[in-house]
């Protein structure tokens, strides 16, 4: 039987390829502290300053350094968030390619696809001669990166699983685009949204991603973020997992008010373990008290984390005493 | 029908699926109680698949084999497990045994699905045990056995179902003289004494033509001789049969048949 | 007695499994506990089911195919039941059933292929073209669902390979209701089988002259200990070692007879599993591990002690 591979440790809800990547279990709070003070001592390196003779040189999330001879003129995006931050920048005429999974904004569904982005077609994207390709951390980046620096392509590699990696990642695209004020703005806006809890709504909150068994998203993620920016309380916070499988019991004894599903937007059904029998132990089961999260908006982090702190805590309202 | 006749097979012929000529052609044996007949011939005579035949585990082209008066092949499994014990040439038993266990396998055609061994059936097994002469082992492992007590004790499961018939199938393979022996008299004293019906498939010309009743010789898949063993062991048949110089010298009442030297013996 | 001892670790087992829990229930507050009597209690009875039927169908499959290293799966089972699980998935199929049935169509569908290939053969259930039938359709199985997985919405489908490895998450009394009217029947061919089994171990040809229908009872076995198997796999995903240490373990202490064998295997089994459910509830609570690794971890050193154990015998 095929044994857990060590997944990236804060991964978000949805990964945005193709890869039978298995949630890591155990040993999660060890990596969450190895990765906490590998990200201090990064925030301490990763930053940029501009090469003699006009050129740039950054150190990514992966302490790789990457130079480039001026701003990137033909970008490749290997991950939806940081094709959302390209466009807010503004650059979004400088995209030559996104992955499959890369809808927003809807300009994106114009620049070509050159498929998944956490196992990429090296190839696919050196088609579309670029001299930047933004890669996602996690456990496969290495070789990717590696393959492009034997091509010659310089590739950065950019945590993005919280608000803050984003207003970071923010920040380094904006340097590495020429449009460092945007970038600048942009991650301070990041920043701000990140460190301002919405008012309390007084809602106890847990996300189910799966019903068999169940898995629920932990204080390590993106959405639970959310929660917090919602005002809303997610009921495993405690779990320093991103997401983790729990007990059907563990669920019930936690009692949350309100249970958030992933789904397509639009779709206000309920989803198909609210009728299972072992669900009614749950009492938001029981009383039907879902909130529909679509997944194009919450599916991963984004830049549009205010509207999207904004929707659920609408959703949590809206949702029936 | 005749009252002992356990076994009849007329005039039989069996081909192969895919065979160019017959295994077995105008092969006939009937089988009385009391008595031992020996099939004899050389490998591939077709002496095995007069077994099958007769056993029913196949249908010939010609002819009929039937036991007590109802055809082989329409005998049930369970029953004709009731009238026949088989000790076949090979066995490759799975696990450790002890032989007061495998003894007892043989009454598995007595048994209920369900239900479980009586009384009945664990004396059955002391007496096939003790009929065979193997009672002291009762509680050996099989592995711990000798050739030759071991193939006694698979005689013995074939009595524990209490047949009318027995047939045992290459028995001497890979015994030793006095197992040979012990074996060929246990099988002769079970015809005599209780009156068992018995073939026997063998090599061992001299042992069949010894305690026979009756022997069948096959040559090719077709009768060479078939009576008693003086009828049957004349030098000229056995000559063409085996294709091998032999003398026949009668011993104890019996034909034995001493194979020659071809190259002529050095001065 | 020996019996005795089995049936007393069945109840503990099952009585711990009711105690204990990742979120305290009293001792005293037990029988009235709403989460004991639709959680606990259910998964408890439907792990002593499942478990016992893994290791009463790997007892009937090592001594059909004659090979102490057959278990539920290595006839192609758990390759079938996965597939159709992870097809059931990526259509996005509705009803809250949908994914056991899915997995159980998948073990039908790769029983019968593997019966179909095996017969290819002749017209005898040959073991060894069975396990090298199964052997098959089990890689074809995982390669397409492999293909599957690779191609589709990832998140829906990780969810999909957690669900394969094994767990009770899904029991409810509905559930155990529809395994308990399902099951005794395969289990009961099985059971009825033992003499038959005992006898085959001695060659098929020594069985038939023995009185055992030798085809026939090879079919009921194969069909009966795949049935078990698909239904074990559609409720509770593809839990290992169960159907192949318990076995062992338990000729180890009754020796080869089926008579016995069967129904200690049965009851050892389903004691095995409601443990290590009980385990994988608590290791690591609140979070749970999937129980096929449980299993996994205790099976593999109780394996090993076993072989130990034959190789200086």
């Amino acid at each position: 039987m095929a044994l857990a591979r060590r997944a990236r440790p804060r991964s978000p809800i949805s990964v945005p390829s193709g890869v039978g990547v298995l949630v890591m279990r155990g040993s999660a709070q060890r990596t969450h502290l190895a990765v906490l003070v590998a990200t201090l001592a990064l925030a301490c390196r990763a930053g940029s300053r501009p090469a003699p003779g006009g050129g740039l040189r950054v150190v990514d999330d992966a302490g790789r350094t990457v130079a480039l001879a001026g701003p990137a003129r033909r970008i490749v995006s290997l991950s939806p968030a940081i094709t959302e931050l390209v466009f807010a920048l503004g650059a979004g005429e400088r995209l030559v390619g996104r992955t499959t999974w890369c809808d927003y904004p809807p300009a994106a569904r114009a620049v070509p696809s050159v498929g998944d982005g956490l196992n990429p077609s090296v190839e696919a994207v050196a088609a579309r001669r670029p001299d930047l390709v933004v890669l996602y951390r996690s456990t496969l980046d290495a070789a990717a990166a590696r393959a492009f620096e034997r091509l010659g392509i310089p590739a950065i590699v950019l945590r993005q699983d919280r608000l803050a990696d984003l207003a970071r990642a923010a920040a380094l695209l904006g340097r590495l685009t020429g449009r460092a004020r945007a970038g600048d703005s942009l991650a301070a806006a990041l920043a701000a949204v990140g460190a301002r809890p919405g008012p309390p709504l007084g809602v106890r909150l847990a996300f189910v991603t799966w019903d068999n068994p169940p898995v629920v998203i932990g204080g390590g993620s993106y959405l639970d973020e959310l929660a917090a920016l919602a005002g809303a309380t997610n009921v495993f916070h405690d779990l320093p997992a991103a997401s983790a499988a729990v007990g059907l019991e563990t669920l019930a004894a936690r009692d949350p008010d309100v249970i958030a599903v992933l789904g397509d937007s639009g779709a206000a059904e309920l989803p198909p373990f609210a009728r299972r029998p072992e669900w009614q132990a749950i009492r938001a089961v029981r009383a039907r008290r879902f909130v529909v999260l679509p997944g194009s908006l919450f599916g991963r982090p984004s830049p549009r984390a205010a509207l999207a702190a904004a929707e659920l805590r609408r959703l949590l309202a809206a949702v029936p005493r | 029908m005749d009252g002992g006749l356990i076994l009849e097979v007329r005039d039989v012929a069996y081909r192969y699926p895919g065979a160019a000529a017959d295994a077995l052609a105008g092969a006939s044996l009937a089988v009385r109680a009391g008595e031992v007949h020996a099939v004899l011939g050389p490998n591939g005579s077709g002496k095995t698949t007069l077994l099958r035949v007769a056993l029913g585990l196949v249908r010939p082209r010609a002819g009929t084999a039937a036991i007590l008066g109802r055809p082989a092949a329409r005998w049930p499994r369970r029953a004709l497990a009731r009238v026949v014990g088989v000790v076949p040439q090979r066995e490759d038993n799975l696990f450790p045994q002890r032989v007061r266990d495998t003894v007892l396998l043989g009454r598995y055609a007595r048994l209920s699905l369900w239900g479980a061994e009586r009384p009945d059936d664990y004396a059955a097994v002391q007496r096939a045990l003790e009929r065979c002469d193997v009672a002291a082992l009762a509680d050996r492992w099989l592995w711990t056995l000798s050739g030759g007590e071991y193939q006694r004790v698979r005689v013995a499961r074939a009595l524990a179902q209490e047949p009318r018939l027995l047939v045992l199938d290459e028995p001497t393979a890979s015994v030793d003289l006095r197992h040979e022996m012990e074996l060929f008299e246990l099988v002769r004293g079970l015809a005599d004494r209780d009156g068992l019906a018995v073939v026997v498939v063998t090599h061992h010309v001299n042992l069949a033509a010894r305690f026979a009743d009756c022997v069948l010789l096959l040559a090719g898949g077709r009768p060479a001789g078939a009576g008693t063993p003086a009828e049957v062991l004349v030098r000229d048949t056995v000559e063409r049969v085996f294709a091998w110089p032999v003398a026949v010298v009668p011993f104890d009442g019996r034909p034995q048949v001493i194979p020659l030297r071809q190259r002529k013996e050095t001065p | 007695m020996k019996w005795l001892g089995l049936a007393a670790a069945a109840m503990a087992a099952l009585a711990l499994a009711v105690a204990l829990g990742p979120t305290h229930v009293p001792l005293g507050a037990l029988p009235t506990s709403d989460i004991v009597r639709t959680l606990r209690l259910p998964r408890a009875v439907l792990a002593f089911g499942v478990g016992g039927s893994l290791a009463l169908a790997g007892a009937g499959l090592q001594a059909l195919v004659r090979n102490p290293l057959a278990d539920p799966y290595l006839l192609g089972l758990s390759g079938g039941a996965g597939l159709g699980a992870v097809l059931g998935i990526a259509l996005h199929l509705a009803s809250p059933w949908a994914l056991p049935l899915a997995a159980f169509g998948g073990g039908l569908a790769a029983m019968a292929l593997v019966y179909r290939l095996a017969l290819l053969g002749g017209g005898a259930l040959d073991p060894r073209v069975l396990i090298l039938a199964g052997v098959a359709v089990g890689a074809f199985a995982a390669a397409v669902t492999t293909a599957v997985v690779s191609l589709s919405e990832p998140a829906e489908l990780r969810n999909a390979l957690l669900w394969l490895w094994g767990g009770l998450s899904g029991a409810s009394w509905d559930t155990v209701l529809v395994f308990c009217a399902y099951a005794p029947l395969p289990a009961a061919v099985l059971l009825a089988a033992a003499r038959p089994l005992d006898l085959l171990a001695l060659g098929e040809e020594p069985a038939r002259h023995l009185g055992v229908e030798v085809e026939p009872w090879k079919r009921r076995v194969y069909f009966a200990a795949s049935l078990l198997t698909a239904a074990a796999v559609a409720v509770s995903g593809v839990i290992g070692f169960v159907g192949l240490v318990v076995p062992h373990a338990m000729r180890a202490l009754w020796g080869h007879r089926h008579r016995p064998l069967l129904p200690a295997a049965f009851l050892a089994g389903g004691t095995l599993l409601v443990l290590a459910d009980t385990v994988a509830r608590v290791a690591v609570a609140p979070r749970e591990l999937p129980v096929g690794i449980v299993t996994a971890l205790v099976g593999v050193p109780v394996f090993a002690l076993l072989l130990r154990r034959w190789t200086a015998g």
